[in-house]
């Protein structure tokens, strides 16, 4: 995405919350994953309607993504979340250091989240995989927090997932 | 019933009387293997099972992706090795992602489907939740609160405490301790999405944000463990048919040293003279009429056996009688008028009742008016309020 297309499309949200964590150290604990999701959630939805189920639905979508990274990323650098709001909507950005030769399958599973075929790809995933893929995991949140999902990759080595997560209209 | 507990606080049980197999919890395994013995356990129950197999989640908080596919999986297989089988996914209305994610299981395998349950758990919820009882209910709490305002300190209500108002209805009542007690925060629970609105509009009108309104289910809460240091719960477990269900509930997300306070009624101990024996009859068979609805507005006095049983300590009970000298005795009229309307208009009709018991069911109802607005008169309305703590 061109940087004034960027900077155009989030102007409107407003900062909420952030944090950056070496790589090293947030691999090193599973738990992190569930423990910073947790957390982070509780935080962002104090003000929204319902904010024990918006916490509840946004952590387990920040999870997700958390645990995207935490399977793909590489040790070296830096991790980074970012929550923004714009109305009903949440706006999550997530840079991580992503490894060259995996920066063609970010581009391809982001891709694939907004194709007419998601849905079926996604029940594919569901009925054949025992594990899911980062791909699956990425429809998920497409299909089942009716996610839209980009990649930026201004900064490279690092490459950033931006999630938009409409929670507020599902869970009111 | 066999148990796999894994990390805390996942669990995993099968109940082999009921063909259930449950899910509670935060379950987020990097790998399947993490969660290897639930996979396990649940292959084996489908295996013994026929008919129709549960699954039931709605105790379950969290589930990643990894955890969903490696029991889809289990199930989708079972499906193509049983078609004998029918699968039910039983989930929660509050969380709604579980509904979601099992839902398409069905779109792969017609046999599974999924049910949400909680529109059966609280049969009197359909009574209340009328939006022309909403007056009714305002009228109530701020004629218990002249009580209850000095009552709640002796229970420990102070200042400055982390507090959940669970089954708050409409949402009055915590306002109400907002202003008086200003607590550091305060979390008001409540499965009747109308009643929700109606208090986040209230609030909205006079700029309160600090309440957190939050649909749930009183006995499968959302929230954590040992969160608050007073839980309330007030005219609810009366209205429950599984008091000591919701109970465990309000212990559990109470800090140890907590106290959990509830109010409750006995209504065949309403009354008024003059008039007072049509005045008892009818309410002794307002409380028939609960039991015959699995709802019990008898509890008040058995508070202490509840709490007691529940696994509190310190508890303290006392009683209170709401009259009509609590301020304008019209109020406590308006009161008595829509307990006949909901008691005898809808409840006994729906229980069948005939027109000549309806008919003297009312007249009780009138008397304890006649009661209350007489210039002699004198009407009550009896409540116990009872408090526990939570051992440290």
């Amino acid at each position: 995405m061109a940087v004034a297309e960027q900077e155009r499309a989030e102007a409107p949200f407003e900062p909420l919350l952030q944090f950056e964590m070496e790589m090293g150290t947030f691999l090193s604990d599973w738990q992190h994953c569930d423990q910073l999701s947790t957390f982070m959630a509780r935080m962002i939805s104090h003000n929204r309607a319902d904010p024990v189920r918006h916490s509840n639905f946004f952590s387990s979508a920040l999870n997700e993504l958390l645990e995207v990274s935490f399977r793909g990323a590489s040790a070296d650098g830096q991790i980074g979340c970012a929550v923004f709001r714009q109305g009903s909507t949440e706006r999550v950005r997530l840079t991580f250091p992503c490894p060259p030769g995996q920066r063609q399958f970010y581009r391809e599973a982001v891709s694939k989240t907004r194709r007419g075929n998601a849905y079926a790809r996604y029940l594919d995933a569901i009925s054949t995989d025992f594990a899911p893929s980062r791909e699956a995991v990425l429809l998920d949140l497409a299909i089942n927090f009716d996610a839209e999902i980009h990649l930026d990759e201004s900064d490279p080595p690092s490459i950033t997932l931006v999630v938009d997560l409409p929670l507020e209209g599902i869970v009111s | 019933m066999s148990t796999a507990a894994l990390s805390n606080p996942f669990k995993a049980e099968f109940d082999p009387n009921s063909q259930e197999f449950s899910l509670a919890g935060v379950v987020r395994p990097r790998s399947a293997d993490e969660i290897a013995a639930s996979i396990s356990m649940l292959r084996e129950a489908i295996d013994g099972v026929r008919g129709t197999f549960y699954i039931n989640v709605k105790r379950l908080v969290q589930m990643n992706n990894t955890a969903f596919h490696a029991f889809a999986r289990v199930l989708l297989d079972a499906c193509r090795r049983r078609s004998d089988l029918r699968f039910v996914v039983v989930t929660s209305s509050v969380v709604g992602w579980t509904e979601r994610m099992f839902g398409h299981l069905n779109k792969i395998e017609p046999q599974v489907t999924v049910e949400v349950y909680d529109s059966k758990f609280y049969p009197g919820q359909s009574f209340v939740e009328d939006t022309s009882f909403i007056p009714i209910l305002r009228t109530q709490t701020k004629m218990t609160w002249r009580h209850e305002r000095t009552i709640l300190p002796r229970h420990g209500m102070r200042p400055g405490i982390s507090m959940a108002d669970i089954c708050c209805g409409i949402g009055d009542f915590a306002m109400l301790v907002r202003k008086e007690f200003q607590p550091a925060r305060i979390v008001a629970l409540d499965h009747s999405k109308a009643s929700l609105a109606y208090a986040r509009d209230v609030a909205s009108g006079f700029g309160i944000t600090d309440i957190e309104y939050t649909y749930g289910d009183a006995s499968e809460m959302l929230l954590e463990d040992n969160q608050f240091d007073f839980v309330t719960c007030r005219h609810s477990l009366q209205i429950f048919n599984q008091p000591d269900v919701l109970l465990k509930e309000l212990y559990r997300i109470c800090k140890p040293g907590g106290r959990v306070y509830i109010t409750n009624e006995k209504n065949s101990h309403c009354l008024g003279e003059p008039r007072s024996k049509s005045i008892q009859w009818t309410y002794n068979e307002v409380a028939k009429l609960f039991s015959h609805f699995e709802m019990d507005v008898e509890l008040g006095p058995k508070s202490r056996r509840y709490l007691a049983d529940a696994g509190f300590d310190d508890i303290r009970v006392e009683s209170f009688m709401v009259t009509n000298l609590d301020g304008d005795p019209q109020d406590f009229a308006d009161i008595i008028t829509a307990w006949e309307n909901v008691y005898a208009g809808e409840m006994a009709v729906k229980r069948g009742d005939s027109r000549e018991f309806i008919e003297r069911f009312r007249q009780g109802f009138r008397d304890h008016i006649f009661a209350a607005l007489h210039p002699k008169g004198y009407a009550g309305w009896p409540i116990w309020a009872a408090s526990g703590r939570k051992p440290s």
